[in-house]
């Protein structure tokens, strides 16, 4: 017969961690996710090929969040993180897999608006045009206050 | 460079308000997201708005609560209706403009004249047409009158809300005032319905965006509601679908069933006819949606649905069913055939929820009979 004993205090209750089913842990990769990265590889031949960036939408996907950890740990960390602030703070990390970016960005309220990957040689929000760059030598025009001739004038 | 158009495009009048392209293409981006576009799509969707004109918006109030103006501007994040109202001339809405009396109406004269067959019509609210319209007027004028004056020069109309799609609650039985929907009195006119009571701040937004990017009506349904948004229905997407499979439902609000999140198709939840985006966008940012706390959907995106019985009577109660767009009355008798197969194929509860329908009607007559 097997005795219960009586448990006294919740202090006697053990704690048990339950084991995270990723791929750190099971060294297995769900099917979607293996899609997703089989995706990422045809979009990297794209690039390489023909020079056009493409991109997944991370929100789009039916992915749970083990799902999308399973991705993240896949790709691997990288060596550029770029924070963009502009109505919120927004993060694009490149990741272990060079040409391929992990985008998140979020409104004011840190709400997270769009998650996406892209692949890409540079984050296609981040390049100057070439109208920014004629204001920004404008604006500092303007601000010498005529200290200095323009250039070519 | 001469340049010699009189309206600024959208582009100008966000350098204007200080709003970066980079924060600009983010926006589109996050919509792109929304209307189920490749992340990249934000980018042109952000390049052909900077070229577009501003256009200009009448924003007309009828029989409504301002719910879905309340939904639309008070969302949980500010920055969709500061996006929105970048990206539109807000010219008339009685609602939020400082104007008032002779000086608002002289506005939307202004907007109708020096824009017309470019702007842009939201209708928010039915329209009554009993007794010459009398039951919905502004400075003097019937609702009637001021939506046809208004729908000559549009280039669209948008209906935002059941009310304006459909009639919604104004136009249920025994519906005093003849409450109509916009499509029942405009006919010449390209139609986008935005139902919900009230609409999704983000189905608004992305309509609108959507719209003014392209130059274009979306796809639309048979109920002229965009098809991005109106494609699925909430059940074909909601997180308790497995349980609906497997047979698992809550049987009361309170039983373990509710507590283990099972489905709520008994309790009445019309997800399975309802189409909108609630599951996938969900409100608040994001946060949840009524189905995740813990309430059956009650269909608000749907023709007639006030008058489809109760909220929580389950959908094989026969008289849901499809609705039509020029009639909506009519199609409320219309057996929802497809539903009721689709739950007997997935589970038997269709059957328990006709049984139990019939006992509540049993019930029902023998109350009526004892209270005679």
């Amino acid at each position: 017969m097997v005795r219960i004993q009586a448990v006294k205090g919740l202090t006697a209750i053990p704690i048990r961690v339950e084991p995270r089913d990723s791929a750190a842990t099971t060294g297995t990769i769900g099917g979607g996710v293996t899609a997703i990265l089989i995706e990422i590889a045809a979009q990297l031949d794209r690039l390489a090929d023909d020079g056009e960036p493409g991109a997944i939408d991370l929100r789009s996907l039916p992915m749970s969040s083990d799902d999308r950890e399973q991705l993240l740990d896949a790709l691997g960390p990288g060596e550029v993180t770029i924070t963009l602030q502009g109505d919120g703070e927004s993060t694009i990390c490149e990741t272990g897999v060079h040409g391929v970016w992990w985008s998140e960005f979020r409104d004011r309220g840190g709400a997270l608006i769009a998650a996406f990957v892209e692949i890409a040689r540079v984050p296609t929000i981040l390049p100057v045009e070439p109208d920014e760059l004629r204001r920004g030598a404008q604006s500092l025009r303007t601000g010498v206050g005529g200290a200095a001739p323009p250039r070519g004038s | 460079m001469a340049d010699d158009r009189s309206e600024p495009t959208i582009g100008e009048i966000l350098q204007t308000h200080g709003v970066s392209r980079r924060t600009f293409i983010k926006y589109c981006t996050a919509m792109a997201s929304v209307l189920a576009l490749p992340p990249l799509a934000g980018r042109a969707m952000a390049e052909q708005l900077l070229a577009a004109p501003r256009p200009s918006v009448i924003y007309l109030s009828f029989q409504e609560c301002t719910g879905c103006l309340e939904s639309l501007t008070r969302s949980f994040s500010p920055t969709i209706e500061s996006l929105i109202f970048d990206i539109i001339s807000l010219d008339y809405d009685d609602t939020l403009m400082a104007a008032a009396g002779a000086q608002a109406e002289a506005a939307r004269d202004k907007a109708m004249k020096d824009n017309y067959g470019k702007y842009i019509v939201i209708v928010d609210g039915s329209v009554p047409t009993s007794d010459g319209g009398i039951y919905s007027c502004a400075a003097g004028r019937s609702a009637v009158d001021i939506l046809s004056e208004a729908a000559k020069g549009a280039a669209a109309i948008v209906c935002v809300g059941t009310c304006s799609s459909f009639g919604g609650i104004p136009f249920a039985d025994p519906n005093p005032t003849g409450a109509q929907p916009v499509s029942a009195l405009i006919t010449d006119k390209p139609i986008i319905n935005v139902s919900g009571c009230p609409p999704i701040p983000e189905v608004i937004a992305g309509t609108l965006l959507q719209y003014v990017s392209t130059g274009t009506v979306p796809e639309l349904d048979e109920h002229r509601r965009p098809k991005v948004f109106f494609g699925n229905t909430i059940h074909d997407r909601c997180y308790r679908r497995s349980f609906y499979d497997e047979g698992k439902f809550a049987k009361s609000f309170d039983d373990e069933g509710a507590r283990n999140g099972w489905c709520l198709f008994e309790l009445g939840c019309k997800g399975p006819t309802t189409y909108n985006a609630c599951a996938t966008i969900k409100w608040n940012g994001g946060t949840s949606f009524p189905i995740e706390s813990g309430h059956g959907c009650l269909g608000c995106s749907e023709p007639g649905f006030w008058d489809k019985g109760s909220f929580y009577s389950p959908l094989s109660a026969p008289r849901w069913g499809k609705a039509g767009e020029a009639s909506p009355r009519q199609v409320l008798e219309v057996a929802g055939a497809a539903v009721v197969a689709g739950a007997a194929l997935g589970v038997a509860s269709a059957g328990l929820s006709r049984r139990r329908q019939r006992q509540k009607e049993k019930l029902n007559a023998d109350d009526e009979t004892e209270e005679g």
